[in-house]
């Protein structure tokens, strides 16, 4: 992990050189013999064309450049694109860079920094093209398309993920929760978790009686990520505690249609004040101030961890292939959701079903592009069914096979080249922040992916896995969370704040609540005065102007529901 | 005795054929030093034009000519900021520090490899010594983090030898973090900077340690009186320049070391621009944080000089 993260970083100023190489067309590649069929546009053209494009994201996998996949793919629609991911940075550090040298490369996503590169002007408005290209257009409906109109009232970027098609067969959890390891649930004799407390408590006991893993390593009751920007896993959970959704900066009460500040609420104090117990007594880790992310999926991977509060994507993906491919998930290592509240008897909201837009940021293409209906054209190709089957399931009998009624299903050989690292790298080739369905797949049958497959997904699970959802009476990860959906039209708010910076009076209270916040958390968690500690941070935090920032939330908050509003109402007439 | 007289005329002439002729003999000197000037007006002097964007509110795509001046509104956000203060004094502490321990380390490390009398093992430790300098600081970073660990080599001898009964972490104490640097500082750098003090010890005149010997010196002696007099030009530039660098405590060390518990006192300016500036897209923030960092170390400059100027010692200017 630590030898990879040093080349990361050294290898960073090369690939950024290298993502900037332009749309160029290479002559002469390989034709493929057949046409693709169904609804990939045209036919196989002579040459493949070669597209750049740069994710403001680390990469969970950095595929090869003679990968099999991709080679497929481009032979059917005749292009293929070089993905080039954030080392060693932030996004906006990586951002600014791009903007301060004007060079982009012909496809970017840059996270939070979106609003910066459609103010550089380095993006190319989407609006001509939209209706040209089928598949792009499908993806979103003409109200979700208008939340991504910009100042000047055009589109730039559309966002990749979490959209459904057709029916919703959501499986997994992908957002936040508090996890807990199968083995606890299990050795608990599967108890009702509600509450924090009830939370800790088994946590606790757990660790009295079981003090270590299989292979004799001490366990980690409890652990927490405050790396950068993903101390979201420390920083949010009151939020959830208090029976609201992922608003991500703030909570949103539905009867006065008010922004409210999680961070000072009662609810935030018991939950600091709990964590603050907990350290006390040992239960949670020393270095986790200190850790990095590198270090935490470390921690996680070695299955010593008991439980913490994190975003599924932020961990599983890694984790869980570890566990797979080091066959250590019969010990029961693989994390459960939990859809913990802070008293009894508040309806959660930790799950927000039927997909979450998240309108700050997406895929854009970039005036260095060239090639732009080209650039257009490959986005839409992706989306047909045939290459998106071969996208995430990947090749038809070698990846996964068909049964008699047309349900694709995998064996276990082939689940394991699934979550084997090398095997993604040379062989598979998900264009993973490029758009994708979730959901039922065109055929009526299938699903999108291969996780939300039902028979797929079930037959996947590790054996302690399918124990807790047996015991539970649930079928998937998000009927353990009970959650009930309540979210707005406003819904995700953070699609605001993501994008707020130091030009403002609220981006600027929003920057330095974070620096605040980072700063004063851990001392909370530490202090040997608990009390005496929450005052001093509460009055750093008053400091900031929290109410900047609530102001500028509010008004974003009205203008969302406006415009909802208005939209509704011109589709009446 | 007329025809002796030299005319004004011809004394011009005299000298102008002297100084093509001198020019003529020196054609590499001349374009290496050509090349220097372009050099530094392309690096040094255009990029200064960018601190025009610290009084704008700089668009990146508006530019230099399109963005809005606002005076000094941006120095007045930076002077705001308590985190900038912050940031500058543990800037400044580190790279005190640093300075230090780099002198300290150099001519004593220098001192000392002077008086090995084996040539063999003089070379082998010089050349392993300044080895870490080509590091880059990331691996450097990534060796300091393993080191450091809880499971590191120091915790491992700490648990094991001395019988501390649990790991230190020692990135979660304030206390350590500066001396951190400057030790990570001291392992890459020494072996490097010692190299200029051993050049100019083999400069000194070896007639004076001849009369030395003669005179009864022990070889502290001779080191203390002959040595380390003789190295004292050498070192009063080599601290009136380092002076200036004094700012430019490290950056990547910080960056990556730096944690939230420890944040108080690993924030250092360069992060601290990263954060506000690049990170923010408000580059004019970012630039007016730079700018006053550079003034600094003019300052700082310029007070070292008047300092060596007074005591009457070797100075830039």
């Amino acid at each position: 992990m630590k030898k990879s993260k040093i080349a990361a970083v050294a290898l960073a100023s090369l690939m950024s050189v290298s993502a900037m190489a332009g749309c160029t067309k290479t002559p002469g590649a390989t034709t493929a013999g057949s046409t693709a069929p169904g609804e990939t546009s045209g036919a196989a053209p002579a040459q493949i064309k070669e597209f750049s494009a740069f994710f403001a994201v680390p990469a969970t996998t950095e595929i090869n450049k003679d990968n099999e996949i991709q080679k497929i793919i481009a032979d059917k629609i005749g292009a293929k694109c070089n993905e080039t991911w954030l080392a060693g940075q932030e996004a906006s550090e990586a951002v600014g860079v791009f903007i301060a040298s004007g060079e982009y490369p012909d496809f970017i996503n840059g996270g939070d920094a979106m609003k910066a590169l459609y103010e550089a002007g380095a993006l190319i408005a989407w609006d001509d093209y939209i209706d040209k290209y089928p598949n792009i257009k499908e993806f979103f409906s003409d109200y979700e398309w208008s939340q991504f109109r910009q100042s000047d009232g055009k589109i730039y970027w559309m966002n990749p993920f979490e959209n459904i098609y057709g029916e919703d067969k959501t499986t997994t959890q992908n957002g936040e929760a508090f996890w807990i390891q199968a083995r606890v649930l299990e050795w608990a004799k599967y108890p009702k978790i509600e509450t924090l407390d009830e939370y800790f408590k088994v946590l606790e006991d757990y660790n009295a009686a079981n003090p270590t893993t299989h292979d004799g390593k001490k366990n980690i009751p409890y652990t927490m990520l405050c790396d950068d920007w993903r101390y979201f896993c420390i920083e949010n959970a009151p939020q959830f505690l208090d029976g609201y959704p992922n608003d991500g900066s703030c909570m949103v009460n539905l009867e006065t249609k008010k922004i409210m500040d999680y961070n000072t609420t009662p609810t935030a104090k018991r939950y600091f004040k709990k964590l603050n117990e907990e350290y006390q007594k040992g239960i949670i880790d020393t270095g986790a101030f200190t850790m990095k992310y590198d270090d935490y999926i470390s921690k996680l991977s070695t299955g010593v961890v008991l439980g913490m509060c994190d975003q599924w994507w932020d961990f599983a993906y890694t984790v869980n292939d570890v566990f797979k491919t080091q066959d250590t998930e019969k010990y029961g290592y693989n994390y459960i959701p939990l859809g913990l509240t802070i008293d009894k008897g508040i309806e959660n909201q930790w799950y927000t079903s039927g997909g979450t837009l998240n309108v700050s940021s997406g895929i854009a293409i970039t005036k260095n592009c060239k090639d732009i209906d080209g650039a257009f054209k490959f986005i839409d190709d992706l989306l047909s069914q045939e290459i998106h089957d071969l996208r995430f399931w990947g090749v038809k009998d070698v990846d996964y096979k068909v049964d008699d009624n047309g349900l694709f299903y995998r064996t276990e050989e082939m689940r394991k080249n699934a979550a084997d690292p090398t095997y993604k790298t040379k062989h598979l080739c998900t264009y993973s922040y490029f758009p994708q369905w979730s959901g039922t797949s065109r055929d009526g049958k299938n699903a999108m992916m291969p996780t939300e497959q039902p028979s797929e997904f079930k037959d996947s699970l590790p054996e302690p896995v399918k124990k807790v959802f047996d015991a539970y009476k649930v079928n998937t990860y998000v009927e353990l969370l009970h959650s009930v959906n309540k979210a707005g039209v406003w819904f995700p708010m953070y699609s605001y704040s993501n994008n707020m910076k130091t030009d403002t009076a609220g981006g600027t209270a929003w920057t330095k609540m974070g620096e605040c916040k980072h700063q004063w958390l851990p001392k909370v968690v530490m202090a040997k005065d608990f009390e005496k500690t929450w005052d001093e941070y509460m009055k750093a935090y008053a400091a900031c102007k929290p109410e900047d920032f609530i102001a500028e939330m509010q008004q974003e908050l009205d203008r969302r529901i406006k415009a909802y509003d208005d939209f509704v109402a011109s589709q009446k007439k | 005795m007329a025809s002796n007289t030299i005319r004004p005329e011809d004394l011009q002439a005299h000298k102008k054929v002297k100084v093509w002729a001198e020019a003529k003999r020196q054609p590499f000197l001349l374009i290496s030093s050509a090349l220097l000037l372009i050099y530094g007006i392309i690096f040094y002097y255009i990029p200064v034009f960018g601190w025009v964007t610290a009084f704008q509110d700089y668009k990146p795509a508006k530019g230099f000519f399109g963005s809005q001046w606002v005076g000094l509104a941006k120095f007045q956000k930076l002077f705001e900021n308590k985190t900038f203060f912050l940031a500058f004094r543990n800037t400044l502490c580190m790279g005190v520090i640093n300075l230090v321990f780099h002198f300290v380390t150099a001519i004593a490390f220098a001192l000392i490899l002077n008086e090995v009398r084996i040539v063999f093992a003089k070379k082998f430790v010089q050349t392993i010594s300044y080895m870490p300098h080509f590091l880059s600081w990331i691996i450097v970073t990534a060796i300091v983090r393993d080191i450091l660990a809880s499971d590191g080599i120091v915790n491992e001898f700490l648990m094991n030898v001395c019988g501390n009964e649990s790991p230190i972490d020692f990135f979660a104490i304030k206390g350590y973090f500066w001396w951190i640097v400057a030790f990570s500082n001291v392992w890459k750098e020494t072996g490097w900077n010692a190299i200029i003090y051993l050049a100019a010890i083999t400069a000194i005149d070896p007639s004076l340690y001849e009369a030395a010997d003669m005179d009864g010196a022990s070889r502290l002696q001779k080191v203390w009186y002959i040595t380390l007099p003789s190295l004292r030009p050498t070192i009063m530039i080599l601290l009136l320049i380092n002076i200036g660098n004094v700012l430019n405590a490290g950056f990547e060390l910080q960056y990556i070391l730096g944690n939230d518990v420890i944040s108080d006192v690993s924030k250092i300016l360069d992060v601290f621009i990263l954060d506000w500036g690049i990170s923010q897209f408000d580059f004019s923030f970012g630039t007016a944080a730079g700018i006053f960092k550079s003034l600094i170390a003019l300052i700082l400059v310029c007070l070292g000089n008047w300092t060596a100027k007074k005591t009457g010692d070797e100075r830039l200017f």
